[in-house]
């Protein structure tokens, strides 16, 4: 009986909860999203979510059911029956192999396959990456320098002297990651552990004092800091007292507009050079 | 001679005349600072390096060395322990009344099970009081009542290191598994009295350490310690280090001795198959901390050499991931060491509570035993991020298939309350709610075990969400049930049940509202360690820290009551739950010998029913030759 109320309950609500799910999907969990590889992050949580859902609905009501059902009123002495079941292989069974099956579901789906497409999107060779932009990021304490090696241009800046991070949509990009400090050589300590984060596009990298380390990426909104906060470059691993202002702007433009930036940015660095 | 004007007043009687000497505490303070100076001032005359400040980085080091020293010395050990050493007599006599034994050395399991609960629940309201500090600044999203970030930084490191080191691997283990697993198993004390004795005053010596580290400069690792920015803090940062040894070091004693006791010290009858399960979860950690504590203490040994010499083993030009793989080999299993407990507690009170049988009580066991050993594979799902691409895989592999064991303490939850005769007693309710909290913690957890998934919400608030809701969702709930489920056993009188609840509901609502909201922060691109942020996020965070400040509240509000409890609660009868394990086959509180003689277990401990059979039995004819003095037999005394 109550075998059979409690499965009726747990479909039921697991049916509300999946479009729950779909609301918050089609609103987007990650709120922005204007990688390639945040797409792929996305609809990897998206999926974890669908499944988790009945799950949690499942455990959780087995909580709120024993409360609601199996309690006895304060102060009552219950007759207990000779023995109870101290086990049934029905419901051990199922847990077990139920709580492998899914955990190697999850395995294969998403993380094996968004990791092999993870991949082979950071594959060199791959098509795409072969005309990437490269941007050489150098962080240090605490600023993100960034610098356009095929445009020759060594740090980019806007107007106020701010380090500015602008990239056309839609075509690869290259960063080379590095911490280190370009003012301070001398003074082992100095390169601390920084963190490549960008919110919008779903991914961050640590940068690891003297190693040099680089991803692909390919942006596919055109969008701005201004026009939403979460498009910026952020340092996400704590490096000492300026972390939190460890940030710069990104935009992420058309290509003739970015072609304008970069002439831009030739005539300030020819200016101040 | 010295040794006998050092017996503290209260235990001596008046007509010796001797001088009255000051409170064991007092006098470990006073010997602390006497250690400190003395041994500062002489690092200074030989240091080479003129020109220092009075407390220089290494004097600050071998003077906190001297220091805790003599603090141990000064609570107690110097005649129980060191003289005797020495061929003195023993002078020590221990109390076994009154509530100054708890102020002094002592080798009662019971006194020292509360000491450790006492120095958790210390730990617990400073490094929440520095939370809700916290919680202030972030109400706006720049500076406001710290006055630089690195005063930020250093109090987001205190409130972890405290919270980890002093709390959550104090409370349980220390705490109710010296009190209780001595008791639960039949013995009539543990494997190491005196060592834990002393073992549970390096808790206090290492909360202050921790706490007045900014004395020495602000520190803005966290509690994690990262090099190379630790040894680019300041001084402070030594007393990170040497906090965080003397909390791990007294751990690392709990541990051995809980192995030790439920080993070696199991009553007649007490066999593996009928072990308490809260004693299994005590093995099973105690195993994890002898293999992992020394990993890292070895880890901040070097890190701390790192500082004070240099030796460039974590810099550049050394080999940065180093740190990070050395201190997640521990940082790990350190999680599990908190959670494993809270996991053996759930069942140990719910077949109590529910009056029905402990359900698939072999895969619970099979459950903490397999957490334990896949523990100390996947540390590097705190690295993904960092890690090379090829070890992804490997890593979430494993991160994913400890949800499995984990999984079994619930399944035997579950099967145990189904069709139970449930008594939703304060305790009872606290259970559930954490067994909620921690599912939340769990199957958010399923998210970052994705190495893609991972990779957008690593060191963010969602992360923060994550860990508080899977610490605070096991060890907090499951603690303060563990406190309502055994008061009436260690006070002897009964809480309040109304407020018990309401406090309970108060903690349960404001704990998920504010927490809740910590995902939607990280989602939303909020990162961590950050005392000013974009301006975006301050709306949220702002009514984040409002209800904080209540979940703060709710806390203080239930220490309150268990201390009214404890001194004012209704009396109690011996074993008001019908529970069937021997710690409830006693008088409340407990002798000093916990039983008259030493038990004898006869049947299951988890079998309820019309037809239950007896589970304890005290042998007649022990009872009455023990009837004579059970104070004097077996005790280390005069
Ligand atoms: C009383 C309610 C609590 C509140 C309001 C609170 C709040 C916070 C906040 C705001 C942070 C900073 C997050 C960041 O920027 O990285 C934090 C960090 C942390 N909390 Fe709590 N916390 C509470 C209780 C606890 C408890 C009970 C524990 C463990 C027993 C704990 C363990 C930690 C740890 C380990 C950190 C990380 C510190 C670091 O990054 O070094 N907290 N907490
Ligand atoms: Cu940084
Ligand atoms: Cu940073």
């Amino acid at each position: 009986m109550d075998v059979l109320g409690f499965g009726i309950v747990w479909v039921v609500l697991s049916i509300l909860g999946e479009m729950g799910v779909r609301v918050i999907i089609h609103n987007d969990p990650m709120y922005y999203t204007a990688s390639n590889i945040g797409l792929m992050v996305e609809s990897a949580m998206d999926f974890l979510i669908v499944v988790l859902v009945p799950i949690f609905i499942f455990v959780g009501l087995t909580l709120v059911w024993s409360m609601i059902r199996f309690t006895v009123k304060r102060g009552e002495t219950p007759t207990l029956p000779e023995k109870f079941a101290r086990s049934n292989k029905w419901f051990v069974g199922s847990w077990v192999i139920g709580s492998i099956g899914i955990n190697l579901l999850f395995f294969l789906h998403p993380t094996a396959s968004a990791t092999e497409q993870f991949f082979a999107m950071e594959n060199p060779q791959a098509a795409a990456n072969k005309q990437a932009i490269i941007v050489d990021v150098t962080a240090r304490q605490w600023e993100w320098i960034f610098s356009y090696p095929q445009y020759g241009l060594t740090q980019t800046l806007d107007a106020n002297g701010q380090d500015q991070l602008e990239l056309p949509v839609g075509r690869s990009v290259k960063f080379v990651l590095r911490s280190y400090d370009p003012y301070h050589t001398y003074d082992q300590y100095v390169d601390v552990i920084h963190s490549f984060w960008v919110p919008s596009w779903g991914i961050k990298e640590d940068v690891i004092p003297g190693e040099a380390r680089s991803i692909y990426i390919t942006p596919t909104k055109i969008t701005s800091f201004a026009q939403n906060p979460m498009s910026r470059v952020q340092c996400a691993e704590v490096c000492g007292p300026g972390h939190p202002w460890m940030e710069a702007p990104l935009n992420v433009v058309s290509s003739s507009q970015f072609a304008k930036w970069i002439q831009y940015e030739k005539k300030l660095q020819s200016g101040l050079g | 001679m010295a040794q006998t004007t050092m017996v503290p007043a209260a235990t001596r009687a008046p007509k010796a005349g001797k001088r009255n000497v000051m409170p064991p505490v007092l006098r470990g303070f006073l010997w602390a600072a006497i250690g400190f100076v003395v041994v500062n001032t002489f690092v200074d005359i030989v240091d080479p390096f003129r020109g220092h400040p009075f407390v220089t980085g290494p004097s600050a080091t071998f003077g906190w060395v001297a220091a805790v020293i003599g603090w141990l010395l000064g609570v107690g050990v110097w005649e129980s322990v060191a003289l005797p050493l020495f061929g003195y007599k023993d002078r020590w006599h221990e109390k076994s009344t009154g509530w100054r034994r708890y102020f002094e050395y002592s080798t009662d399991h019971k006194v020292i099970g509360l000491q450790y609960l006492g120095s958790a629940m210390g730990g617990f309201l400073i490094a929440g009081a520095v939370a809700m500090l916290m919680r202030i600044q972030l109400m706006s999203d720049h500076l406001t009542i710290f006055h630089y970030p690195s005063n930020y930084l250093t109090a987001v490191g205190i409130h972890g290191t405290i919270m980890m080191f002093s709390v959550a691997n104090v409370a349980l283990l220390g705490g109710f598994g010296n009190y209780m697993v001595p008791m639960m198993i039949g013995s009539r004390s543990t494997a190491f009295p005196k060592l834990s004795g002393i073992s549970v005053w390096l808790v206090p010596a290492g909360i202050l350490t921790v706490l007045f580290s900014p004395l020495l400069g602000a520190w803005t690792t966290g509690w994690r310690g990262y090099e190379p920015l630790a040894s680019q803090d300041a001084n402070g940062i030594l007393y990170y280090y040497l906090g965080v040894a003397a909390l791990t070091m007294s751990t690392f004693i709990v541990g051995l001795n809980m192995v030790t006791t439920v080993m070696f010290r199991r009553a007649q009858g007490m066999t593996w198959s009928r072990l308490p399960l809260f004693a299994w979860g005590q093995l099973t950690v105690g195993l994890l901390v002898l293999i992992w504590i020394p990993e890292i203490q070895t880890t901040f040994v070097l890190a701390l050499l790192e500082k004070l010499v240099p030796f460039n083993f974590f810099a550049a030009t050394g080999s940065v991931m180093s740190y990070l793989e050395l201190f997640w080999l521990f940082g790990h299993p350190e999680v599990y060491m908190i959670a494993v407990p809270a996991f053996a507690l759930w069942n140990e009170i719910i077949p109590v509570m529910s009056q029905k049988s402990l359900f698939a009580r072999d895969w619970a066991v099979i459950g903490l035993v397999f957490v334990m050993m896949l523990s100390g594979l996947v540390w590097a799902h705190h690295m993904f991020t960092n890690i090379r691409n090829s070890e992804l895989l490997p890593f979430s592999f494993f991160t994913e298939m400890i949800s499995i064991p984990t999984g079994f303490a619930y399944m035997a939850a579950i099967g145990t309350m189904w069709k139970g005769k449930i008594r939703l007693t304060t305790p009872m309710l606290l259970i559930l709610m954490s067994m909620f909290n921690f599912l939340i913690g769990g199957l958010t957890g399923v998210l970052l075990a994705d190495p893609m998934v991972n990779l957008q919400l690593h060191d963010t608030f969602y992360v923060v969400g994550h860990f508080h809701y899977t610490v605070i969702g096991s060890l907090v709930f499951t603690g303060l049930a563990g406190v309502y489920y055994w008061l009436p056993k260690m006070s002897g009188r009964l809480y309040n049940e109304f407020w018990g609840k309401f406090l309970s509901i108060v903690l349960f609502l404001t704990f998920n509202l504010t927490f809740s909201q910590f995902f939607l922060l990280g989602l939303h691109g909020m990162n961590r360690w950050v005392p000013a942020y974009p301006q975006y996020l301050q709306p949220m965070n702002f009514e984040v820290s409002i209800f904080a400040f209540f979940l703060g509240a709710s806390f203080l509000g239930h220490f309150i009551h268990i201390f009214w409890a404890w001194a004012k609660g209704a009396k109690a009868t011996e074993n008001p739950w019908n529970a069937r394990t021997p710690e409830w086959f006693t008088t409340s509180p407990p002798p000093r010998y916990n039983f008259p003689v030493e038990p004898e277990i006869v049947s299951s401990l988890y079998i309820y029913g019309s037809k239950q059979p007896v589970s304890v039995q005290f042998p007649a004819e022990q009872e009455l030759a023990a009837t004579k003095d059970p104070q004097d037999e077996g005790g280390p005394h005069e």
